[in-house]
């Protein structure tokens, strides 16, 4: 059963027919073997979303609240300091926690004169977008909260709601910095959705699939793909394919720096560049609502590393943890390698953070389109080409 | 875009693939320093925890070697600010003190007090964290030795013991050049030396 029913056509011949057998909600599977027969279907869908809810909501938080802590880590070695060391005992690993109660019980604070609805709606429907992204992430084999069709572009999509949310904040605020860093979210947000777009269409041509939980089986060599699984130890990862090397480092480039700019990172952190807008859109935030941004960020980081991993590197799969039986460990061990490569995607982009500096605004908006846009489509060209011509010789 | 370039930039200017490669190049040799700098040793250390090792010839907080003291004043004459008070009553060779006590409200470490002591018994220390609530407690009690660190103790000890040890090297020194007095040249030299 699927919780998300977004019935659009399959595309494809692979996805209308989900490899992975087993397209049922895991939430509701598990409620369904601990509840009795006499449970209404509508209850159970109900608790099963109330169940991935909290299950994605734990995950976020913690991998956000980690990835605060390795960013604050990461900045301090690259400047050869010690980054926080005190709280918790070990290298500081509860500074999060002590920041995040911190944060809590401070005074939520709104501006005179600001849009009060605005103000106070524009966090919750940041992190309500944040969060509904990962419910097309597949963690595991046949782990995956709504397997979606469409399941890169749901996420592209819900993900640029974010910019209204970062608009709503920006124009609440009643400041005129936070005015400025929303303007500046939205030209660039809506320059590199181009660029990002084009550039996650090679390996979507190479899968067939807009579906991450296609594309991951299909690099793991599981169900319809087990054929597949003999090549690099058990890997058919995208970027390990020598016959698409043309395509798929330079559309990863395409698309690393795409998303640098999607989630608003440094080098392209215009819309909060604090040393011009203090802090751009969150000027004004206080409290808790100034947090529910920090999450947002830290939150699409992962999801769009996981985009990246799951259409380059191979979701879940790993050597070794992909040849193993169906069960409880396979399940583990993929969500292990899964969290690991997608923290490994956010740690490069904090490398680039705290190596480049912040670029112009001219220079942001050169770069979009004179560059990564056409590069991104020729790059499409070229992989339309490759794919046709493979598909010819494959017969 | 209407502005005209002068003809120096101009010539410098990149074309498109050479903008992309660039671009490429410089932010690979940047990620690779930042990257070799994530692993090196950080120069910070945990302060209060750990601290740099002072410089011997460091001027921080004083300490007084109170028994060889013979309540001279001349540390207090020398110092330019008058920051020292000293007070004692003689009995006999035993001096009975009331007060050594210094201002650090004034004091400003400039180490005129250590040369004149004919003792060689007053000390700048190597203790600058000096931090307290209450003016009154920078006046240090040295005979005391209150309002001093675990740390500065310790050295104070190992000093007494230094002291200690060279006192009884000078009375093996002594009995040696007592017994043999064919060898009573250097030794001779030697007690010199120590006086001055």
């Amino acid at each position: 059963m699927n919780l998300f029913p977004i019935a659009l056509p399959a595309l494809t011949e692979a996805a209308a027919e989900p490899p992975s057998g087993d397209v049922g909600n895991p939430a509701t599977d598990f409620l369904q073997g601990l509840l009795p027969e006499a449970v209404p279907w509508w209850m159970l869908t109900l608790l099963g979303a109330g169940l991935a809810f909290a299950a994605v909501m734990l995950f976020v938080t913690v991998i956000a609240m980690f990835s605060v802590w390795l960013e604050r880590k990461v900045a301090g070695h690259i400047q050869v300091r010690l980054g926080p060391m005190r709280v918790g005992g070990w290298h500081g690993w509860a500074q999060s926690i002590a920041d995040g109660v911190k944060l809590l019980l401070k005074e939520d604070l709104a501006p005179e004169g600001s849009d009060k609805v605005l103000f106070k709606l524009a966090p919750m429907l940041v992190l309500a977008t944040a969060l509904a992204t990962f419910v097309a992430l597949p963690f595991a084999p046949g782990l995956v909260i709504a397997d979606v069709d469409l399941g890169v572009f749901f996420i592209l999509a819900v993900s640029s709601v974010t910019t209204i949310g970062v608009i709503m904040a920006g124009w609440g605020s009643n400041n005129k910095w936070s005015v400025y860093g929303a303007m500046r979210e939205a030209a660039q947000v809506a320059s590199y959705e181009i660029p990002l777009g084009l550039s996650l269409l090679p390996p979507i041509l190479y899968f067939g699939s807009f579906s991450l939980v296609d594309a991951s089986a299909q690099q793991a060599g599981i169900g319809a793909w087990a054929e597949t699984s003999g090549q690099w130890f058990g890997m058919a990862w995208y970027i390990l394919d020598p016959t698409r090397w043309l395509v798929s480092i330079p559309s990863f480039l395409i698309f690393f720096i795409a998303l640098l700019a999607e989630t608003k990172r440094a080098p392209f952190d215009l819309p909060e560049s604090e040393s011009e807008l203090v802090a751009g859109f969150h000027t004004e935030y206080s409290g808790m609502r100034f947090s529910f941004f920090f999450l947002e960020e830290y939150a699409a980081m992962f999801v769009m590393g996981i985009v990246g991993v799951c259409f380059w590197f191979g979701g879940y799969s790993f050597p070794g943890i992909t040849a193993l039986e169906p069960g409880p460990l396979l399940t583990f061990l993929s969500i292990l390698s899964f969290t690991v490569k997608g923290l490994l995607m956010v740690f490069v982009m904090m490398w680039v953070r705290w190596t480049l500096p912040r670029i112009r605004i001219d220079q942001v908006m050169s770069l979009g389109y004179k560059y990564l846009t056409p590069l991104a489509l020729a790059l499409v060209f070229v992989a339309s080409l490759i794919e046709y011509f493979a598909f010819v010789i494959a017969g | 875009m209407t502005v005209a370039t002068p003809p120096r930039e101009a010539r410098n200017q990149r074309s498109y693939w050479g903008n992309v490669f660039s671009a490429l190049r410089s932010t690979a040799a940047g990620m690779r320093i930042t990257f070799r700098y994530l692993w090196s040793k950080p120069v910070t250390i945990q302060y209060p925890d750990e601290k740099l090792p002072t410089d011997d010839r460091y001027r921080g907080i004083h300490y007084l070697e109170q028994d060889l003291c013979i309540c001279c004043d001349a540390c207090a004459k020398a110092c330019p600010i008058d920051c020292i008070e000293m007070d004692a009553t003689r009995h006999g060779k035993e001096l009975e003190w009331h007060q050594f006590e210094l201002d650090y409200q004034k004091c400003m470490f400039c180490e005129l007090c250590v040369y004149p002591c004919p003792k060689d018994c007053i000390h700048m220390g190597k203790e600058y964290a000096f931090v307290t609530e209450d003016r009154g407690e920078l006046l240090l009690d040295l005979l005391t030795w209150k309002g001093l660190t675990e740390q500065q103790k310790i050295r104070i000890a190992e000093a007494e013991a230094r002291k200690a040890a060279k006192a009884a090297a000078r009375k093996k020194k002594e009995a040696e050049a007592a017994e043999p007095p064919a060898a009573g040249e250097p030794p001779a030299g030697g007690e010199d030396k120590e006086d001055a």
